[in-house]
C-alpha cells in the first residue's frame, strides 16, 4: 500500500468472551486507524471494552469479527513490537530487582545483550527518574514508582507502538499529573506512537490527539475526535473546557435525553 | 495467688501513670527519664534474645537429662549413655563405615529427588500447557499422592530386584506427586498480568517455563521442594531398613538396622542422630534458600 496507510488499523472488530456459562460481547464492530505517532486515546466508560480492545491489539486475544493490522499485516499473537503498560500494579517481575526488570525486557525480546542491555536499561530508568531505586525490588517501591518502571521498561523496548491502559488510574492526583506530563514530555523526545486507554475525560484531552469515543457495554464507536491542541497536556488551554463539554454531551447523549 | 499477680500488675500501670503525670507535668522530658525508656539491652540479654543460643541450651539440658537416666537405668543394651552413643559416632565416622553409609544413602537419595523433580516439572509444564496435560496430572496426582511410596516396595522388588533400583523408584514416587502438586498449583496461581508480560517479550516454550513460570511459581515450588524432601528422606531410611543390603554397600537405614542385630545399641543411637543431623542440615539450607529467594523477592505468601 501506499504510504497513506495507517500504522494500526482495527476494522470492524468484534470481541466475545466465551465463558462456561455464557456469551459476553465486549466490543461490537469498533473501527479506528492510527499513524505513526499519534496519540490515541480510547475514551469510555467502564466495562465499554478498552482493555479488551487494547489486549486484541496487544495480540492476547483473537477477534471473533474484523481484523486489526499493523503496517498492513494482520496481528496474530503477542510480541515486542507493541509492548504494553497494564492497568494492574504486579506487572513488574518480582523477582527482579528494578534494573533487571527493565535490561530483563530488552534480553529476552532480543533487543540488547549483556552491558548493552544494562546501560539502556539505566537510561530509561532514568528518564522515569527512579535511578535511585535501580537495585530495590519491586515490592519495596510504591504504586506509582512501579509503575513509572513499567513505564521506564516499555520505553527501553522502543516499541512501534506503546499500549496503555489506565496507568495512572491508581496515582493520586497530584502524581498523575506529574506522570502525564512526563509521558508527554518523553513522547515530545521520542514521537513513539501510542494507544491510551482512560475513562477520564480531562485526561483523554490532555494527552490524546485523536480520541475515540466508545458506548457503553457492548463497545461500540460513538464518534472519533481529533485534538490537535498547539501544546498538549496544558490544562488552561482555551478549547480545554470546549472539549470536555462536547465529550461530555456525545457520552451522556443516551443517558441525558430525558432532561429535556 | 493469681489475684496477688494482678494486683502487682495494677501497682506496676499506677506507677506508670504516675511517672507519666510526672513527665507532662515537666513539660519535657528529662535526658534521664529517655534514659529510662530506651535503654540499650545489656550484653546477657543480647545473647538471650538470640534463638540459637536458646535453642542449644534445650539440647545441653536433652542430652544432661539422657546421660543421667541413662546411667541411672544402667542397661547399654537397651538404652546406652550420652557419651557411649558420641564414642560411638565418633568411632562409626573415624573407624567405621558410617561416612560411606551416609555417603550411599545421599547418593541414592539425590538421584532419586532428582529424577522426581524433572518429571514432576515436565508434568507441571505440560498440565500448565494444555488441557490433556492439566487433566492427566490431576489423575495421577489424585491417585498417586495418597499412596504411601514405602507400599509399592514390594512391587518394585519385584521389578527391579534387591538394590538401587528399588529405592530409586520408591523415591521417585515419592517426591513426584507433591512436587508436581505443588508446582501445579503454583503455575496456576500466577496472575494473568504476569503471563501477558512474559508473552509481550517473545518468550515461548522452555524460555517462558525457565524465565516466567518457574519463578513466577517459585514460592510453591519451594513448599513442594521442602515436602518431596521430607518425605522421600523419610521414605529411603524406611526403605533401607527393610532391605539395604544390595551389594554389600548399605545406607544408613541398613547400618541402623545391622548394628540392631549385633546388639551394638550405641551405634544404632549413632545412626539415628546422624539421620537426625542429616535432616536439620536440610531443613536449614531450605530456609536459607527461601531467605535468598521468596523472602528478598517479597514473594512470601
Ligand atoms: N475474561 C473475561 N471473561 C468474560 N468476560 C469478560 C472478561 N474480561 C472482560 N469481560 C467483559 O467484557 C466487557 C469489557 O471488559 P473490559 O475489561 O474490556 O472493560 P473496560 O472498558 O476496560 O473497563 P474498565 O474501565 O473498568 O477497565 C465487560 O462487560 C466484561 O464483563
Ligand atoms: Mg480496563
Amino acid at each position: 500500500m501506499g504510504s497513506a496507510a495507517p500504522l494500526l488499523d482495527v476494522q470492524g472488530v468484534t470481541i466475545q468472551y466465551k465463558t462456561s456459562a455464557q456469551l459476553v460481547t465486549a466490543t461490537w464492530r469498533v473501527g479506528f486507524q492510527a499513524d505513526r505517532s499519534d496519540r490515541l486515546v480510547l475514551l469510555g466508560p467502564s466495562g465499554c471494552g478498552k482493555s479488551t480492545l487494547l489486549k486484541a491489539i496487544g495480540g492476547y486475544l483473537t477477534p471473533t469479527e474484523g481484523e486489526i493490522t499493523l503496517s498492513g499485516r494482520t496481528i496474530s499473537g503477542p510480541g515486542p513490537d507493541r509492548v504494553m503498560v497494564f492497568q494492574e500494579t504486579d506487572q513488574l517481575l518480582p523477582w527482579k530487582t528494578v534494573l533487571q526488570n527493565v535490561a530483563f525486557a530488552l534480553t529476552a525480546s532480543g533487543r540488547a545483550s549483556g552491558q548493552n542491555a544494562d546501560e539502556q536499561a539505566m537510561i530509561a530508568i532514568r528518564t522515569v527518574k527512579l535511578e535511585k531505586f535501580a537495585d530495590s525490588y519491586p515490592h519495596t517501591l510504591s504504586g506509582g514508582m512501579k509503575q513509572r518502571v513499567a513505564i521506564a521498561r516499555c520505553l527501553a523496548m522502543q516499541p512501534e507502538i506503546v499500549l496503555m491502559d489506565e496507568p495512572f488510574a491508581a496515582l493520586d492526583a497530584l502524581t498523575r499529573q506529574q506522570m502525564q506530563e512526563e509521558l508527554l514530555e518523553l513522547w515530545s523526545r521520542s514521537q513513539f506512537t501510542l494507544i491510551f486507554v482512560t475513562h477520564s475525560i480531562e485526561e483523554a484531552i490532555l494527552l490524546g490527539n485523536r480520541i475515540v469515543l466508545l458506548s457503553p457495554h457492548p463497545g461500540q464507536v460513538k464518534e472519533i475526535m481529533d485534538v490537535n491542541l498547539d501544546d498538549p497536556g496544558n490544562r488552561f488551554h482555551g478549547r480545554f473546557d470546549e472539549l470536555r463539554d462536547t465529550i461530555h454531551r456525545v457520552l451522556f447523549k443516551d443517558v441525558g435525553d430525558y432532561v429535556i | 495467688m493469681s489475684f496477688e499477680k494482678s494486683a502487682a500488675i495494677t501497682r506496676d500501670l499506677s506507677g506508670i501513670s504516675r511517672e507519666a503525670t510526672a513527665f507532662r507535668s515537666h513539660g519535657q522530658p528529662t535526658d534521664q527519664a529517655i534514659s529510662e525508656i530506651v535503654r540499650p539491652l545489656s550484653r546477657a540479654e543480647k545473647i538471650w534474645n538470640q534463638a540459637i543460643v536458646r535453642k542449644s541450651l534445650i539440647l545441653v539440658l536433652l542430652a544432661i537429662a539422657w546421660q543421667v537416666y541413662a546411667q541411672q537405668l544402667n542397661n547399654p543394651l537397651m538404652f546406652p549413655t550420652f557419651t557411649d552413643t558420641t564414642a560411638a559416632l565418633w568411632n562409626a565416622f573415624t573407624k567405621g563405615e558410617l561416612g560411606s553409609r551416609v555417603l550411599v544413602s545421599l547418593r541414592i537419595l539425590l538421584s532419586g529427588y532428582g529424577i522426581g523433580v524433572l518429571l514432576a516439572t515436565v508434568l507441571a509444564a505440560l498440565a500448565n500447557a494444555t488441557r490433556p496435560g492439566n487433566d492427566l496430572l490431576e489423575v495421577l496426582t489424585a491417585m498417586f499422592n495418597p499412596l504411601p511410596p514405602i507400599a509399592l516396595l514390594p512391587l518394585a522388588l519385584l521389578w527391579f530386584g534387591l538394590g538401587n533400583g528399588s529405592i530409586t523408584f520408591v523415591l521417585v514416587h515419592a517426591v513426584l506427586w507433591p512436587v508436581a502438586l505443588s508446582t501445579h498449583s503454583g503455575f496456576a496461581s500466577i496472575s494473568g498480568t504476569i503471563r501477558m508480560v512474559g508473552r509481550n517479550y517473545g518468550l515461548t516454550g522452555l524460555r517462558y517455563l525457565l524465565h516466567i513460570l518457574i519463578p513466577a511459581a517459585f514460592p510453591a515450588i519451594l513448599t513442594g521442594l521442602k515436602n518431596g524432601w521430607a518425605f522421600a528422606w523419610r521414605t529411603l531410611i524406611a526403605a533401607e531398613l527393610v532391605f539395604g543390603v544390595s551389594s554389600g554397600s548399605g545406607g544408613i537405614g541398613w547400618f541402623i538396622y545391622e548394628n540392631k542385630n549385633q546388639l551394638e545399641i550405641a551405634y544404632v543411637f549413632a545412626g539415628l542422630l546422624t539421620v537426625i543431623a542429616i535432616g536439620v542440615t536440610m531443613d536449614s539450607l531450605f530456609r536459607l534458600v527461601e531467605r535468598r529467594t521468596i523472602n528478598r523477592w517479597g514473594m512470601k505468601f
